[in-house]
């Protein structure tokens, strides 16, 4: 297996990780405590936390994804040839005959490890997922916050979903409520998956995604090209 | 025989009611009543949290959702074996009390009185003999002057608002004779005036009622606090004290100028005590809970009276209670008991699908022991009459016989009549006015004595259960079905379906067909005395 | 209307009301207080005061407004709700300020003769009156489940609507079917202003519909419509532009009355943000009137101004009372709401419009259940095929033809 080098994530995007792991913990605890306020003493607190990180998490979500077009780095791992991070974001021309030979490998249908770019299709597409996740969930929220879901722009979705669904339309809040609460759990399922995966062939990917820090072995094992 | 008497809409009642009926010789010989709406409460229930009916069943009416807020709850803890603590049950006691205040007074100024009182001959009365007459009567005085000033201003704008053809197509201004015919002539315009001045008086009384109503259940219509399990009010001293203040203002206006003005009026209609009698059987499930919380210790009692085998009340079975369909616009199967009752209405319309000869209502035909029954304060207040030993005989005794001795009328059945019903009526009014001082009382014991716990709680169960109850207008049942932590299924009896029920499957008519059934009508395109009879039970 | 509205400035308030309100034991300070609510309700400025007092006194003291109500399928519990109006009470308003031949409860002809009332009135007034609709349009059976004076119902609201100057549909069944729309909606329930949409003939000169929902409307809901028309004063004006003149939201909801939630305004609202909740009725927190969110209060969500009007002459309002919101003023309130005493409604089965299958817990903690015990178990099969773990005899697959020209191509080699 190939380990991770410091190409690999740049510092900012550790950075933005960070937030990211940081703000989704806070949004999904303050958010259940909004919803089934089982101990007294935080709402307050709690509201004003999810708003916050709520903001924070936005915005952090935009930053990233600009940043994509701006930031370089590593092609793949083990290996300090760098690229725009948006190629290796997106499903590359090269590796997206790669999807099926990974699935096939998760399901116990396939021996060895496929190869594959800095992230597998499959990996890729829940990225993606995630920032289109966050975005939705974001939306779903200014559409159910008192001092944004006036605006035209959150008014049309509360009228949409709450006609879309047999609700009656007249942008009643419990469709989107219910949909702000069903997107969480879908992102905390891909976030289960992606802590799994990233996870399952030991820790070295997390000093690497929080630390900054290349596994201590690492040099002995770089075996993809090192160089162009 | 064909039917030449038609009043459809019957305006002043809650909901929607067409009556057929046809006359010979200046007397009704046959008689149909017509539920025309049908909006399917029982099916939205279906799959819904059992504790959310009490919510949703209460907008049944808007005159009585109290009562139905209450039979619902009570349905879902005689399924689940709540016994509702004793704070609860006093407040749900005072909550229903002033449901019943508000709905007797309502009825009998705002919707019935209009049948009896002339606001037209009002305008004839001397202000002076007013007051001297009102006096005489023991009723309340008012601005009489002010009352006539208005009637007077309103007629001279020519725009009659609420009161535009009220006289069956007859002018009062030009033929105010005619008019009078209507009512009974001999009826001094002096009392029309009192009668239309605590009229106006009575929308104030009724909305003090009301009040009471919110201050307890947060609003009114549609309260909204006793829920499954107790009630969700939290009653602290002031409010007590503000419980107590109110309802004695109340009860000083119920004693003091309902009751006179009933006793004054009734003389001239004593002939109303001749017919509309109905079917002679009676039905009460009983209301307003006593400690032990049985059905025939409360203070109204439950029973059931079959007046052609005797004035004797014997204790009601709810095994009894059938339901039919086969003069109504319903599929579902006939003569099932509530709790196993369906309810499906028929898909496809024609122009022969209201037909007194075969389906003519939206109202089921519910039957105790086949019989059909009339429900409402005439049948609570003989059962209790006629229950020795229920607590509450001996005030309901007085006051009827009290009441009976001031009107010269020495045989009790006759209260079995139009008048009796109505008389009735405000009688019990006058009796639950006077314990609700005495519940207050016993609020305030209870809570120095640490013994008015609230609510208990539950945990849902897949269980039936019964809320049997009273509306103003007469007994009430919620069934539920509880299945999988939801309604499996709900059925609801109103007073309504009692009283308005049109015929069985045996063809036997309802008891407002029935008390239709030999009533006089003058004058059959002007039925005034048919719409006495349906209004007289509050439908 | 102009001449109504013409002295105005010039405080020509009829002594008349006043009076008649004395009678009652209002005072003329009682009775400027209610005007001052009425101003802050409709959001205007306190200035209005005197201007709200004077139109109202002299729509009191003139000829009687036209209006008609006509009941649908209705519990009767708006006409109820307006009964409770205090200052003018119903009295006041049938008798001194609006004309109301046609109201099915209160008028006192029967029959073929109420009836008349109504279409002669209608006739005379065409193009001038107010329609008051109450209760729900209940299409099913083409109309015929709910039959008046011989006719489907549907048939007398659109022969009404058509000669009406305004329409307001009071209480949420009158809005969009209420209660009895909800799930199956088995009498096929709609709103007044969507009927009138799809049947009306004309539906370009479809007279403005207001619509205040909430079961029941709040009587000053009514008469805060009604003092905004008094107070625009020119009817030319409002047909001109209805949604100006009477403050239409998007749902034709007066922006004064439904732009703020119950939570907003409401008096436990310092509870809530302190995370002080009542769990179980009848308990000490119930007495200290804590917040009923955790009952499952639907004020958060509600936009109606209940904290603000309060009920039954000032008395109450739900939650003052221990009662938690329903949402009676949202759309659809009872699909929307129920399971009333849960934060949120079920989804799953029936999830469109019906009661739905799962609680909403139930159902994020069963899928969320499954996901973890996938994981396990992928994990422990990995694990037993030496994927992963200390032993692991994982190793990369041979690269493909493909990739290693691909990589070639870039400079790099083929061992991976």
């Amino acid at each position: 297996m190939h380990k991770p080098l410091k190409e690999m994530h740049p510092p900012v995007f550790i950075v933005t990780h960070w937030i990211n792991a940081v703000s989704m913990l806070i949004l999904i605890m303050s958010g259940l405590y909004i919803h089934f306020p089982a101990f007294s003493g935080f709402m307050g607190a709690a509201r004003g936390v999810h708003v916050f990180f709520g903001i924070v998490i936005f915005l952090n979500c935009l930053v990233r994804i600009v940043l994509a077009f701006f930031v370089k780095d590593a092609t793949t791992m083990g290996t300090r040839e760098k690229e725009l991070d948006i190629r290796n974001w997106l499903p590359q021309k090269e590796n997206r005959h790669q999807f099926f030979p990974m699935l096939r490998w998760y399901l116990f249908m396939k021996k060895d490890y496929p190869i594959s770019a800095k992230y597998a299709t499959m990996q890729k597409l829940a990225y993606i997922m995630i920032a289109v996740m966050i975005i939705a969930i974001s939306y779903t929220g200014f559409c159910l916050w008192g001092v944004t879901n006036q605006l035209a722009i959150f008014a049309v979705g509360n009228n949409l979903v709450s006609g879309l669904f047999g609700f009656g339309g007249g942008g009643s809040l419990m469709p989107m409520r219910v949909i702000h609460y069903c997107l969480m759990w879908v992102l905390i399922i891909i976030s289960l998956i992606h802590i799994y995966i990233a996870t399952m062939h030991g820790f070295v990917a997390w000093r690497m995604i929080f630390l900054y820090k290349e596994d201590p072995d690492a040099g002995e094992h770089v075996d993809a090209p090192a160089q162009a | 025989m064909p039917s030449n008497v038609v009043i459809d809409p019957v305006t002043r009642i809650e909901g929607h009611l067409r009556i057929e009926a046809a006359a010979e010789n200046g007397v009704i010989k046959d008689a149909w009543v017509s539920s025309t709406n049908y909006r399917g409460m029982e099916t939205v229930l279906q799959g819904r949290a059992p504790e959310d009916a009490y919510y949703i069943t209460m907008r049944i009416c808007g005159v009585c959702p109290t009562s139905h807020g209450h039979a619902s709850s009570k349905s879902v803890e005689d399924a689940l074996k709540v016994t509702v603590p004793n704070g609860a049950r006093l407040i749900r006691n005072l909550l229903e009390a002033a449901e019943f205040i508000h709905s007797h007074i309502l009825w009998f100024y705002t919707l019935a009185a209009l049948d009896y009182v002339n606001p037209a001959k009002a305008l004839e009365a001397d202000v002076a003999n007013t007051y001297a007459l009102a006096e005489q009567a023991g009723t309340s005085t008012a601005d009489f002057a002010a009352v006539k000033a208005r009637l007077l201003k309103l007629v001279e704008g020519g725009d009659l608002s609420i009161f535009t053809n009220g006289w069956w197509g007859i002018n009062p201004l030009t033929d105010p004779k005619k008019a009078d015919e209507l009512y009974n002539p001999k009826m001094p315009a002096e009392l029309h005036l009192i009668a239309v001045a605590h009229y106006l008086e009575a929308i104030e009384m009724q909305a003090e009622a009301a009040q009471i109503i919110a201050l307890i259940g947060g609003k009114f219509p549609h309260p909204m606090t006793s829920v499954a399990g107790g009630t969700a009010f939290s009653p602290n001293d002031d409010r007590v004290a503000e419980l107590l203040y109110r309802f004695t203002k109340l009860n000083d206006w119920v004693t003091k100028t309902m009751i006179p003005d009933t006793l004054a009026i009734a003389p001239f209609y004593v002939g109303a005590l001749e017919y509309g009698g109905g079917c002679g059987n009676f039905l009460a499930w009983g209301v307003f809970d006593r400690k032990n919380q049985t059905l025939d210790s409360r203070y109204l009692p439950a029973g059931f009276i079959e007046t052609a085998q005797g004035l004797t009340v014997s204790k009601p079975d709810v095994g009894k209670v059938k339901e039919y369909v086969e003069h109504t616009w319903y599929t579902s199967p006939s003569g099932l008991n509530p709790q196993k009752g369906e309810t499906k209405a028929m898909q496809s319309w024609s122009d022969s699908s209201y037909n007194v000869e075969d389906k003519y209502s939206w109202c089921k035909a519910p039957r105790y022991d086949e019989k059909a029954a009339e429900v409402g304060p005439l049948a609570r207040m003989l059962v209790a009459y006629l229950s020795p030993d229920n607590e509450s005989n001996k005030v309901v005794a007085d006051t009827v016989n009290g009441a009976l001795k001031k009107l010269g009328i020495t045989d009790p059945t006759k209260l079995v009549s139009l008048l009796g019903r109505v008389a009735a009526r405000n009688l019990e009014c006058a009796v639950i006015s006077g314990w609700t001082i005495e519940w207050c009382a016993e609020l305030a014991a209870a809570k120095k004595e640490g013994t008015a716990a609230l609510f208990e709680p539950y945990t849902v169960k897949d269980k039936s259960g019964a809320g049997l109850w009273e509306a103003p207008r007469g007994a009430l049942g919620h069934f539920i079905n509880i299945k999988g932590g939801r309604i499996d299924s709900y059925q609801v009896v109103t007073p309504s379906t009692w009283d308005l029920s049109p015929r069985d499957k045996a063809g036997v008519p309802g008891p407002m067909e029935a008390a239709l059934i030999g009533t006089p009508v003058a004058d059959v395109t002007r039925p005034i005395e048919a719409a006495r009879i349906v209004r007289s039970f509050d439908p | 209307m102009a001449e109504i509205h013409k002295e105005v400035y010039g405080m020509a308030v009829a002594t008349d009301l006043y009076e008649r309100l004395a009678a009652h034991g209002i005072t003329r300070r009682d009775f400027l207080k209610f005007c001052g609510t009425l101003a802050a309700v409709m959001g205007l400025s306190q200035t209005a005061v005197p201007q709200i007092a004077a139109a109202v006194g002299e729509a009191a003291g003139s000829g009687l407004y036209p209006a008609l109500w006509i009941n649908g399928a209705a519990c009767t519990g708006c006409t109820e709700s307006i009964a409770q109006a205090t200052q003018p009470n119903v009295a006041d308003i049938v008798l001194d300020i609006l004309s109301l031949p046609q109201m099915e409860t209160v008028m006192m002809a029967s029959g073929e003769y109420a009836e008349k009332a109504g279409e002669e009135y209608a006739a005379a007034n065409k193009g001038k009156y107010i329609l008051i609709c109450e209760g729900a349009v209940t299409e099913m059976l083409d109309g015929n489940v709910l039959r008046i004076a011989e006719k489907p119902y549907v048939e007398i609201l659109q022969h009404y609507a058509e000669g009406a100057a305004a329409i307001v549909a009071v209480g949420s069944c009158a809005v969009d079917g209420g209660w009895v729309r909800a799930y199956p909606n088995p009498a096929k329930a709609t709103g007044v202003k969507a009927y009138l949409d799809a049947n009306i003939s004309n539906p370009k000169k479809r007279p403005p519909v207001v619509n205040l929902p909430g079961c029941p409307v709040n009587p000053l809901e009514i008469i805060a419509v009604v003092v905004n028309v008094l107070l625009t004063g020119d009817l030319t004006k409002i047909l001109k532009d209805p949604v100006k003149e009477l403050n239409l939201d998007r749902q034709n909801r007066p922006k004064y009355l439904y732009g703020s939630t119950i939570h907003d305004n409401c008096e436990r609202r310092g509870h809530f943000e302190n995370g002080e909740f009542v769990y179980q009725f009848g308990g000490q927190a119930e007495a200290d009137n804590y917040c009923l969110y955790a009952m499952g209060c639907k004020g958060p969500q509600t936009y109606r101004h209940c904290s603000k009007l309060r009920w039954n002459n000032n008395m109450s309002w739900c939650v003052a009372s221990g009662g938690p919101c329903i949402g009676c003023g949202n759309f659809n309130w009872v699909d929307n709401n129920t399971p009333f005493r849960q934060r949120m409604r079920r989804i799953g089965a029936g999830v469109i419009g019906g009661p739905g299958g799962l609680g909403i817990a139930k159902a994020g903690a069963i899928v969320g259940g499954v996901v973890v015990v996938g994981i396990g178990a992928h994990a422990l099969a990995s694990k037993a095929t030496h994927r992963i773990g200390k032993n692991s005899t994982l190793k990369n697959e041979e690269m493909k033809t493909y990739d290693a020209r691909k990589l070639k191509k870039k400079g790099g080699s083929a061992d991976a």
